[in-house]
């Protein structure tokens, strides 16, 4: 008993000493302040005909390539417009296809800016702390006249294949 | 089990009944183990459309029975069916039968819970 108030008295001190000041560490890239905040602004909702219009030019990619996907479009918010799992994509990605385009919209960036940040080492291991995180690549945002109206998340191949797959169902309505 | 022609199908012919009655609403179409295999979400609709779309259509896909037998159940007082697990007992979830085989479930949400029912229903005739 005596033991553990001696612990958490010190535990106490040093959070109270670490608060007041937390010194830069010069190896963290993260200590920078960047002058300008740079992203591409919202626009309204992705109508329902320009999300068919993006998935179907993916579907027919990844049929004309022999892949079985999963496909969704969401609007800006992340939420749901459009989704299709072609026949004997794996369960998993209905899910992840979900997930990819939702970060990528609600991130306003493509997912695989966060996986090569993970790559990047043990600087870049808070994301995964990030709300709805996923640190693969297969989603990309569908801008429109330098606006973000949605995103398209694709999963059900390796990475490489899920963003091939994305980026031509993105461009196909830009 | 459902393919993708199929649900596309059903989709279809589900968004033109909604059309032809000027109803913007979600349409979700899950396998016999509740997966969401295709979905629309029309100009105007939610997003609470679109989640509750997939809950209806789940809720009859994995029941094996529409979403309005379990709201009429509870309504004549079994309150204990609330608790059944994955359950949105609201009309507007029907399941897809087809050789005498439950293969899955079409939900939808927007208009009035009938109204949705009746897009549904719409919808998996178009399978024949």
């Amino acid at each position: 008993m005596k033991g553990t108030s001696f612990a958490l008295a010190a535990g106490l001190a040093f959070a109270v000493a670490a608060f007041a000041q937390v010194p830069p560490d010069p190896n963290n890239p993260n200590e920078a302040v960047p002058e300008k905040h740079t992203y591409t602004p919202y626009g309204e909702t992705i109508k329902l005909d320009v999300a068919k219009k993006a998935a179907e030019a993916a579907v027919a990619e990844s049929a004309r390539r022999g892949w079985a996907m999963c496909v969704a479009v969401v609007g800006p918010t992340g939420d749901l417009v459009y989704f299709e799992k072609m026949d004997d994509c794996q369960y998993a990605s209905i899910e992840i296809a979900q997930h990819k385009a939702r970060a990528a919209a609600r991130y306003r960036r493509p997912t695989v800016v966060f996986e090569r940040l993970m790559g990047k080492g043990p600087f870049f291991s808070y994301l995964p702390t990030l709300d709805g995180f996923i640190g693969s690549r297969g989603g990309n945002p569908i801008v429109v006249g330098g606006k973000i109206i949605g995103a398209i998340g694709v999963s059900g191949g390796t990475g490489s294949q899920d963003d091939t797959i994305s980026q031509a169902g993105a461009k196909s309505v830009q | 089990m459902l393919t993708l022609e199929d649900c596309r199908k059903i989709s279809a012919a589900a968004e033109a009944e909604a059309k032809k009655n000027n109803w913007s609403v979600a349409i979700a179409i899950l396998d016999d183990g509740g997966h969401l295999l295709h979905l629309i979400r029309m100009d105007g609709a939610s997003p609470f459309n679109a989640r509750t779309a997939i809950a209806k259509g789940r809720t009859a896909a994995e029941s094996r029975r529409s979403s309005l037998v379990w709201e009429e159940r509870i309504k004549a007082g079994r309150a204990a069916m609330l608790g059944m697990p994955g359950i949105t007992p609201v009309q507007g979830g029907l399941p897809i039968v087809a050789e005498g085989a439950y293969i899955g479930g079409v939900g939808v949400s927007g208009v009035q819970s009938h109204e949705d029912e009746q897009i549904a229903a719409a919808g998996i005739k178009a399978l024949g």
